[in-house]
């Protein structure tokens, strides 16, 4: 491979994958992002590492995005999403069972949107989705201490450093003018 | 790091929107509303909205790259703990933006090339070289202090992917900030010789932080494409204004003295004298300053500046060292148990 040629071929064919991410329990799922991979189990594997680990999450869900709008598929339960309007995520809703990807979502519409407006719905075999959950199968990093990553673990730092900072030219302002007054 | 003005395309070069269409879509846009990937849009939007990402990504991916030389000489070991975890987040906001602009019809590789090659741009700040602990302090005060500005602004812009991103990046930015203002307070409530450490990388780096914006509006700025079809949300020099407003008065009470600042090609100040026009107008609340030097900002970004061929080298270096890593991604299977 030479220098001009700069990347294997096949990488650039690697499959999109869309991520979804559970912050606590009581929460659904909601669409955090896409990523590339070859197959579904580097595609977990990305999804913890950049969905997964800054913002605590105890289940996320990885599949391959070509599946979600898909028509197609078999007699099974679908897991379906809708994205209320545009400029939101997609969140998951329910699951239905459905003959196919269009069947699924039509479903949804009937169940779960009804009379709402809607901007869009995802649907995929719940066969073809990666499940990864927190409470077997560690999620990277939702079990240390993320303060010093995080913009509030800074927060009451600062501020005390600004006020000792004000204070200290306070005080020299006050000798600098007490020194005037004297001489 | 956030996508400056200085991507333009000539519409006349893109294919003739329909105009019927195009009524529509602007008149969707003006009226706040959104664009998702599937929607129409004119080419012209199309091809802007991919530079905007491609550069953002490219930024934040050269971005890490003064920041890593720093992480094994870091001061302390929350330092060093932070300044990874950063280093970390920006090159996750690359990844982001790359599937964005991957999205928009540019191939990843092709992006990559054409940063490597010099083709496309990045923010021009990360040109300059950081030789002190100081510099890695200011980068994060100043520089992710404007990217927040600047994507705060963004974040109400029209295309979907792209502004979801740029939700999830501020939170991080955030972050960046705050330890930023954490290290310089800790350098300017410390010794002299930590204060001077810190008023040098300042003088270095006040001048690319109000450069950071993008050149000066053109007259007609609200209606060019990027602002009419909000893709950026404000100017340039509202942008600069509002920065100099917040950091101005901050960077004074920490003592630091805000300088007009000479630098040689080495990317060192050579001269530095208080900025005479710093003063506060009451009236508008504005304070004055003088303008970035523009005709060092052109050189450094034409690839003149100090550290442009050095970042390159190394991104070009990772690229071919990483090659092992593909194969394996491509050719191998890991142990973890998958569904399918």
């Amino acid at each position: 491979m030479t220098t001009g040629d700069l990347t294997t071929s096949e990488v650039e064919n690697f499959p999109i994958w869309e991520v979804f991410t559970q912050k606590k329990e009581n929460d659904v799922h909601v669409h955090a992002g896409s990523l590339s991979s070859p197959d579904a189990s580097f595609a977990q594997l990305f999804a913890r590492e950049h969905y997964g680990q800054d913002q605590v999450c105890i289940s996320l869900w990885v599949g391959p995005r070509e599946l979600f709008t898909s028509d197609e598929g078999e007699n099974e339960i679908y897991e379906v999403f809708v994205q209320w309007s545009a400029g939101l995520k997609h969140e998951h809703v329910g699951e239905v069972e459905a003959g196919n990807g269009k069947e699924a979502k039509d479903i949804c519409k009937e169940h779960f949107v009804g009379e709402k407006t809607f901007f869009s719905i995802w649907a995929i075999q719940n066969s073809k989705l990666t499940k990864v959950d927190g409470a077997t199968d560690m999620i990277w990093r939702a079990t240390t201490d993320q303060t010093y990553r995080l913009a509030s673990g800074y927060s009451r730092k600062v501020r005390q450093k600004w006020d000792a900072l004000r204070a200290s030219n306070a005080v020299d302002k006050y000798q600098e003018e007490d020194l005037k007054e004297t001489y | 790091m956030s996508a400056s003005a200085n991507v333009e395309v000539d519409i006349n070069d893109c294919e003739v929107a329909d105009p019927e269409k195009l009524a529509v879509f602007e008149a969707h846009v003006a009226a706040g509303g959104l664009v998702e990937p599937n929607d129409w849009m004119p080419e012209a939007y199309r091809t802007l909205m991919l530079r905007m990402a491609e550069h953002h990504a490219n930024s934040e991916i050269v971005g890490a790259l003064p920041e890593g030389e720093w992480i094994t000489r870091a001061p302390s070991l929350l330092r060093k703990l932070a300044l990874t975890a950063k280093v970390q987040d920006e090159v996750g906001h690359g990844q982001m933006l790359y599937e964005v602009a991957q999205d928009l019809g540019k191939t990843r590789n092709a992006m990559l090339r054409d940063l490597i090659t010099g083709v496309t741009k990045y923010h021009n700040c990360f040109n300059y070289p950081c030789p002190t602990w100081a510099d890695i302090c200011m980068i994060a005060w100043l520089i992710d202090g404007a990217a927040i500005l600047n994507q705060g602004t963004l974040a109400h812009g029209s295309f979907g992917p792209y502004i979801r991103t740029m939700r999830r990046i501020n939170m991080e930015e955030a972050f960046h900030f705050k330890h930023g203002e954490d290290m310089v307070l800790t350098l300017m409530s410390g010794t002299d010789k930590q204060k001077q450490m810190a008023q040098e990388a300042f003088d270095r780096w006040w001048g690319p932080s109000i450069a950071f914006f993008g050149p000066n509006d053109r007259p007609d700025e609200r209606e060019r494409p990027a602002m009419k079809w909000r893709m950026k949300t404000a100017t340039n020099d509202e942008l600069r204004q509002k920065f100099v407003n917040r950091f101005a008065p901050a960077a004074m009470a920490t003592g630091l003295v805000i300088n007009v600042c000479e630098k040689g090609e080495d990317g060192y100040v050579t001269s530095a004298t208080p900025d005479p026009l710093l003063k506060l107008d009451e009236e508008t609340g504005n304070w004055g300053f003088t303008q970035p030097d523009w005709d060092e900002f052109f050189r450094v970004i034409r690839g003149n500046g100090p550290c442009n061929k050095e970042r390159l080298a190394l991104r070009r270096f990772s690229y071919e060292q990483g090659e092992w890593v593909r194969r394996a991604i491509l050719n191998g299977s890991t142990s973890t148990p998958n569904n399918n």
